[in-house]
């Protein structure tokens, strides 16, 4: 066990931004827009959701990971005025993939330490294309080039340079790995992964801020198929690496998502929402390759999610809400059976019960995850912590958990491995 | 003098035919490939040791989506070997069969399996990958 430090005081969430995720380059809500202009819109939907005077924002950290598709360094500098928060002390800060659960933390203890009243942290990425000399105008990217640059976050001394394929060793071995282990027929487990990917669609379906709107079962008809299981096993949804198949997998977005924690007693000068309070995080790093012998044995997962919610004092059974990081969406049974969400071997089940839906009782991932809202890598996390608070404050509107979970978990990895967890409660 | 890379030292030995790992001086553990520190202890103190080459396979898949450099090579099996010295590590594995699924799910019903290390040169460079032992 990690030493699991505390808090000498528990900050909390005061306000919430996420942009449509989608494409500048042919989403309406963000068609055109810098990367500037994308964080701005999520920025100031949090300071006006937190109803603070934008003078009371102590400190801003914002987190990009692809420096190549926004043409960045120095986010910090370059967006202090944008902001609107000159002068103010900015940095830019990054764990891949979970940079904007990292934030959470980070931003706890600037609060929790007497520095800061109220830090802003932002997540923004565009990956849909690359800026050019103009700032007007960029060129839409092709996936080999933006998976080119996106692999300069795993291992470039020696993995990468031996055959590394990512689709084998994020989504393949995981899947092949638990249906070994829990002795799950592959034609039985293309139906269990088939159930999380229904159940991720219908959550993004009900998410305006979704990149994909519509169900699996809208998509099957619209392609011909009276039945969405045939659909899925079909040539329109081939492996992209077996016994994984593409619509298993992420979407890569353009998006920006942002947050404000504050501590509690300046919150309750300004803040009308209901308070948020982190009881707990924690982050674990570790290079390639992360697991061995049983590929759904994950030590860094296991040491984000003991030591977090160790510091939080809670338990699995604890959990009413739970997002894991789902760039494959394996991850819906490893991780909520790491974390003690479902038991070990139980997952599998429950998601063929419809258990992890939003009127399930055991909500899972309700904003879409990384294939249905979309993955903005450095955005992404926000954007989980983003449907987290409009869960727990009853904000969440059609896809609404009937019970408001009282504890939230929010989970996530950063690229080449980095794992974040965050212990919410109201 | 210049200093020593401990990558570039791997690279330039695969030429060589030899796989160096590093093994810590403080705790024992071995690392494959080679790095500064010991994952186990933290010591700074390590020699660099061949390895023995032996291994067992226990999972292989084939992507495709596979990196740039790799494209011209695709389809390839990549899967999980542990060495015999102690280690995992992931990299393309000769002497599987990746045609279809079917092949690749009948053959993982039987791992794990024996391999054995071989340089191969890949994209410009040499690579340690396994080959299945027959």
């Amino acid at each position: 066990m990690a030493y699991a430090g505390m808090l000498r005081e528990k900050p909390v969430i005061t306000g919430v931004g996420c942009t449509k995720f989608g494409s500048v380059l042919a989403t309406p809500e963000i068609k055109g827009l810098t990367f500037y202009e994308l964080a701005c819109q999520a920025a100031f939907e949090a300071m006006n959701d937190a109803g603070i005077d934008p003078k009371d924002i102590d400190a801003f950290y914002i987190g990009s990971m692809v420096s190549h598709t926004s043409h960045l360094y120095s986010h910090h500098t370059q967006m202090a005025d944008w902001l609107g928060l000159h002068l103010k002390p900015g940095i830019h800060f990054a764990t891949a993939c979970s940079t904007t659960n990292t934030g959470v933390g980070l931003a706890a203890m600037g609060v929790a330490s007497g520095k800061f009243r109220n830090v802003l942290v932002i997540g923004a990425e565009i990956l849909s294309s690359e800026a050019t000399d103009d700032p007007t105008k960029r060129k839409p990217l092709d996936p080999t080039t933006l998976w080119y640059w996106t692999d300069f976050g795993v291992d470039q001394a020696y993995a990468y340079h031996h055959s590394y394929d990512i689709a084998t060793a994020y989504g393949g071995l995981p899947t092949l790995g638990y249906a070994k282990k829990y002795g799950i027929p592959m034609d039985k487990m293309d139906e269990v992964m088939y159930a999380i990917h229904k159940t991720i669609r219908t959550h993004s379906a009900k998410n305006p801020k979704a990149f994909i709107e519509t169900t699996l079962e809208e998509e099957a008809k619209k392609a011909g198929f009276k039945d969405p299981f045939e659909f899925w096993k079909s040539r329109k949804n081939p492996f992209l690496a077996w016994p994984t198949r593409v619509k298993s997998a992420l979407n890569t977005v353009d998006g920006a998502s942002a947050y404000i924690i504050s501590s509690e007693s300046e919150a309750k000068k300004f803040c009308k929402k209901e308070l948020i309070k982190i009881e707990g995080f924690h982050w674990s790093s570790s290079n390639y390759p992360w697991y061995g012998k049983d590929p759904t044995d994950w030590a860094i997962d296991k040491t984000s999610f003991e030591t977090a919610m160790k510091m939080a004092g809670i338990t699995g059974d604890d959990i009413d809400y739970l997002s894991v990081h789902d760039c494959m969406q394996i991850y819906h049974l490893i991780e909520s059976e790491i974390c003690g969400y479902f038991k070990k071997g139980e997952a599998w089940k429950a998601v063929l019960e419809g258990r992890t839906l939003y009127t399930g009782d055991k909500p899972m991932n309700t904003s879409g995850g990384r294939h249905g809202k979309g993955h903005a890598f450095a955005a992404s996390a926000g954007a989980e912590i983003y449907e987290a608070v409009k869960q727990m404050r009853g904000e969440a509107k059609g896809r609404q958990i009937k019970d408001i979970p009282e504890v939230a978990v929010v989970h996530n990895h950063g690229y080449g491995m980095h794992s974040a967890v965050t212990v919410l409660k109201r | 003098m210049m200093p020593e890379s401990i990558v570039v030292n791997f690279y330039k030995s695969l030429a060589k035919g030899k796989i160096y790992g590093s093994r810590c001086k403080k705790c024992g553990h071995f690392t494959f490939p080679p790095k500064a520190g010991c994952e186990a202890c933290g010591a700074h103190n390590m020699e660099m040791k061949q390895i023995s080459g032996d291994g067992m396979l226990h999972f292989f898949s084939s992507g495709n989506l596979p990196p740039m450099k790799f494209a011209k090579y695709h389809p390839y099996a990549y899967g999980v070997v542990e060495l015999k010295e102690g280690p995992f590590f992931f990299t393309q594995i000769e002497g599987v069969d990746v045609k279809s699924v079917e092949a690749i799910e009948e053959q993982n019903k039987k791992l794990p399996m024996p391999v054995k290390a071989k340089v191969k040169k890949m994209a410009g460079m040499n690579i340690v990958i396994f080959k299945l032992v027959k």
